[in-house]
């Protein structure tokens, strides 16, 4: 182990447009410091996208916590576990004993519907919103790969299902098949119930030294971050696939651990496709061939390798920030049996996976995979 | 470093927001884009780099295309920032050239994956737009 973790906690998760940023902290916070026991915090990192200027002291001087050095991240959607993977790398090497790592998004503060594309960015300026860019990604698997569009739709029927278990999630009732494809087309192929919603929302974790004790406590066995490689011409990979890989290569190294090992996973389904390319680049299943693990149910709660049993970023939205560290959350509850109707039988190992974008030219902005074992 | 940079921008006017995204060449009729190839490793690049990113050597211009092949493609149903939905998008591998992101002349439909295009010109809020050639949906 590297580090521990001590205590997790979420505030709901939707569109909550009544509620302050630093409110939704506060939710997160007093439920992670209460399930840690509540240690003295020596250092923050919080992640945030679109959070205002000073965001994480806004917040957290309400609480008392005040004076210990405070950072605040910034990586795309995998913005929390990127403060997560800081807080872990800390108290690996002795700089702080008890760190709380922290994400928010108030999502509703800022856009109506989909993130607007960055100006500045080449394929942003070309009007390549998030859903299009994973639209190239869907585009290129049903014309090159073994992928129906009942596949993609597959994807968004399993984590609604999941996520209609999870009392955090404001989640919408659990569509068929049939209702996923109807839905309104955003970008083809991908319609409006395989992207996930606009939604507001906070999660904490509080890391802490390795040899930690304690019923709620999960040991951190590696936790991988990696920046993307240059996608273009050369790539005959749908965007994102070798980044993930290479930082799942990364962190199967560093926990001696393989693909086939864990019990229970979280990955970035920001768009049905997603869950599809992720599971393979994982190395669940080979390239191209990640539609099975959806036909066959290997994937779903009751199967053999479930895959994002709180419902994902499908069910719960993705308040950028906070979206990481909810994962992480999760996949703690399933480990320390405390994951109510969801639960993984006997989970033991866990996988959180995170992917952020939006940076042309490159296949990711940030990877983070971290491997959790109780 | 700085001699790369200054030639970079040196035909910006002072009062112009810097547009990321890769233009036409001006010779040709404008059917072809202008990008940068590297003097050593030969990588083909659609947008500006101080150096080659993969080899440090030095880019030189270079124009490409207008013939290319579909990698994938999408038409946007949302009205997202000033552009009117429904558009089309397509990644393009110019030949012998860089993969760039298109606009689709017209199009209500994606473009076939494979599909042959050749650059049609460049829209009114300043994309690169490529159109099928007739003979693509048969041929691929």
């Amino acid at each position: 182990m590297i580090a521990s973790i001590l205590g997790v906690g979420t505030s709901l998760f939707g569109r909550q447009q009544a509620l302050h940023p630093s409110e939704l902290v506060w939710r997160a916070v007093a439920e992670a410091l209460d399930d840690a026991g509540c240690p003295d915090i020596d250092a923050v990192f919080l992640g945030t996208v679109f959070g205002a200027p000073g965001v994480a002291q806004r917040a957290l001087h309400p609480l008392g916590i005040t004076g210990v050095p405070i950072v605040t991240v910034e990586n795309a959607c995998a913005s929390g576990t990127s403060a997560f993977h800081e807080a872990v790398a800390a108290v690996k090497h002795g700089r702080y004993k008890h760190v709380l790592a922290v994400g928010v998004e108030k999502m509703t503060d800022e856009f109506v519907g989909p993130i607007v594309p960055e100006n500045t960015d080449t394929e942003g300026r070309a009007g390549l919103a998030l859903p299009a860019l994973y639209a190239m990604a869907a585009s290129r698997y049903l014309a090159v790969h073994d992928v129906t569009q009942r596949d993609l739709a597959g994807v968004a029927v399993k984590n609604h299902t999941n996520g209609s278990l999870n009392p955090r999630s404001k989640g919408r009732p659990v569509p068929t098949v049939d209702d996923v494809l109807a839905s309104r087309m955003i970008a083809d192929p991908l319609t409006l119930l395989q992207c996930c919603p606009l939604s507001d929302g906070a999660a904490a974790v509080v890391v802490g030294p390795p040899d930690a004790d304690g019923d709620h406590v999960v040991g951190v066995r590696a936790s991988i971050m990696r920046s993307g490689g240059p996608w273009d011409q050369r790539s005959d990979d749908a965007w994102g696939f070798e980044l993930i890989r290479d930082a799942a290569a990364e962190l199967y190294e560093a926990a001696a651990l393989g693909p086939r090992d864990f019990d229970v996973i979280e990955c970035h389904d920001a768009f049905t496709i997603g869950e599809i390319v992720t599971t393979e680049a994982l190395g669940l299943r080979p390239r191209g061939e990640g539609a099975t693990l959806i036909r066959n149910g290997t994937t779903s709660l009751s199967g053999p390798i479930p895959v994002n049993p709180s419902g994902g970023l499908l069910s719960r939205g993705h308040p950028l920030g906070a979206t990481g560290l909810a994962q992480i959350a999760e996949i703690v509850w399933q480990l320390t049996g405390r994951a109510g109707d969801r639960q993984v039988d006997n989970a033991r190992l866990g996988l959180v996976e995170t992917m952020g974008g939006g940076v042309s030219g490159i296949d990711g902005n940030a990877c983070v995979i971290v491997a959790l074992e109780r | 470093m700085i001699a790369v940079m200054s030639d970079a921008i040196a035909h910006r006017s002072e009062l112009e927001q810097p547009d990321p995204r890769p233009r036409l060449s001006p010779d040709h009729s404008s059917r072809q884009l202008r990008g940068w190839r590297c003097s050593e490793c030969g990588i083909a690049r659609a947008v500006h780099a101080p150096w080659c990113p993969d080899c440090s050597a030095q880019l030189l211009v270079a124009d490409f295309g207008p013939l290319g092949t579909v990698w994938s493609s999408t038409v946007v149903h949302l009205n997202i920032a000033d552009i009117p939905a429904p558009y089309g998008l397509a990644y393009i591998d110019l030949d012998d050239g860089p993969r760039f992101l298109a606009h689709i002349d017209g199009a209500e439909e994606p473009l076939l994956v494979g599909g042959r295009v050749t650059i049609s010109g460049i829209n009114e809020r300043g994309d690169i737009e490529v159109t099928s050639i007739a003979t693509s949906r048969e041929t691929s």
